[in-house]
């Protein structure tokens, strides 16, 4: 192939391995691998750039590309180990992909963070009591906040603690609650993507 | 002004076959994508493959042109499924190829869903029977 083929050509390689960079290496350089082979097949004995771009096209965008490889995978890691961990990952993953990927990491991690809250301060309660809870406290004006957690003491005389012990069985049926909803959600997100990508591929 | 209300219909007449034509494509999309998984494994039966030649062969065999970057992803998939099986090869051409081969479970899988998509397509047939001279 001519210097400016194979220039072109790199330069899409390193384009694709850009938006892969969420896999490990040993993933991203076999992809690598079989898109330049697939692209000097493509053009055989002809070397034009603009024969090079054809083949390229082909292949579709990096964005595309990329999508098509990282979903696929992270869709068959969800589906063979769908711990939450698992899933969090494949949507941190994910996460750069689209506009939806973004939105869904945000979302777990502000289900899976607000969950660990109410259950750590659940189980906190017993040995914190007069400062772990769900706090309303007042700010400037006449407006208020509420606050989950530990509390320093002098916040926490500030304020007003809502509901004593039953944090304890509440903190705990919300946590688990919310920390299912926000692990069905991320299973429902790594496959929405996958569908998405894969719409139009026949 | 009196309108005649049939020239509104002849306006839709070209709209309406438009979205029905959309409608069989999409649904022509959705039965090749059902297939599509048995029709890699079926092309590698009898000998291995590398991408651009399952794309080939999908294209002028079955008919189905797939986007060229989505062929890979559903290999890497069917081989973490233990269907196929990869290796790279020095070819002629001067650069390695990866060549794709069915694995002995793969062979199994493709033999279930050959059976199973037979007995689908022949089940569709018996109920398309009757409209067999509204074809001619």
């Amino acid at each position: 192939m001519s210097d400016a083929g194979m220039a072109h050509l790199d330069c899409y390689l390193d384009q694709v391995r850009r938006y892969l960079k969420p896999l490990p290496k040993s993933e991203i350089d076999e992809i690598i691998a079989e898109l330049r082979s697939h692209v000097l097949d493509k053009l055989g004995g002809q070397q034009t750039p603009n024969q090079v771009e054809a083949a390229i096209a082909a292949l579709g965008s990096p964005r595309e590309v990329a999508r098509f490889n990282l979903t696929e995978r992270v869709n068959a890691e969800v589906e063979e180990d769908r711990s939450p961990l698992t899933v969090l990952r494949g949507i941190v993953r994910l996460a750069g992909l689209s506009l939806y990927g973004a939105f869904a990491g945000l979302v777990s991690f502000a289900g899976y963070g607000i969950a660990a809250s109410f259950l750590i301060t659940a189980a906190v309660k017993p040995f914190a009591r007069s400062n772990a809870g769900l706090w309303r406290t007042r700010e400037d004006g006449d407006s208020y906040s509420l606050a989950l957690g530990v509390m320093s003491h002098a916040r926490a005389h500030q304020g007003h603690e809502l509901l004593g012990w039953w944090i304890i069985p509440i903190g705990v049926a919300v946590g688990l609650i919310l920390g299912w909803l926000t692990w069905r959600f991320g299973l429902f997100s790594v496959r929405l993507m996958r569908r998405s990508a894969r719409r139009g591929r026949v | 002004m009196n309108e005649d209300p049939s020239d509104d219909r002849r306006d839709d007449a070209p709209r309406q076959i438009t979205g029905r034509a959309q409608e069989l494509s999409k649904w022509e999309t959705e039965v090749r994508r059902g297939g599509l998984g048995l029709a890699v494994l079926a092309i590698l039966w009898p000998e291995r493959l590398y991408g651009l030649e399952i794309l080939r062969r999908l294209d002028s065999q079955a008919g189905m042109t797939i986007p060229e970057g989505t062929i890979y992803p559903l290999l890497s998939r069917m081989k973490a499924e233990g269907m196929v099986d990869s290796a790279w090869v020095e070819a002629d051409a001067g650069h390695p190829r990866k060549y794709y081969s069915l694995t002995d479970p793969g062979r199994q899988r493709v033999r279930e869903m050959a059976q199973s998509w037979r007995a689908f397509a022949q089940g569709l047939e018996r109920l398309l029977a009757p409209m067999e001279g509204d074809f001619r």
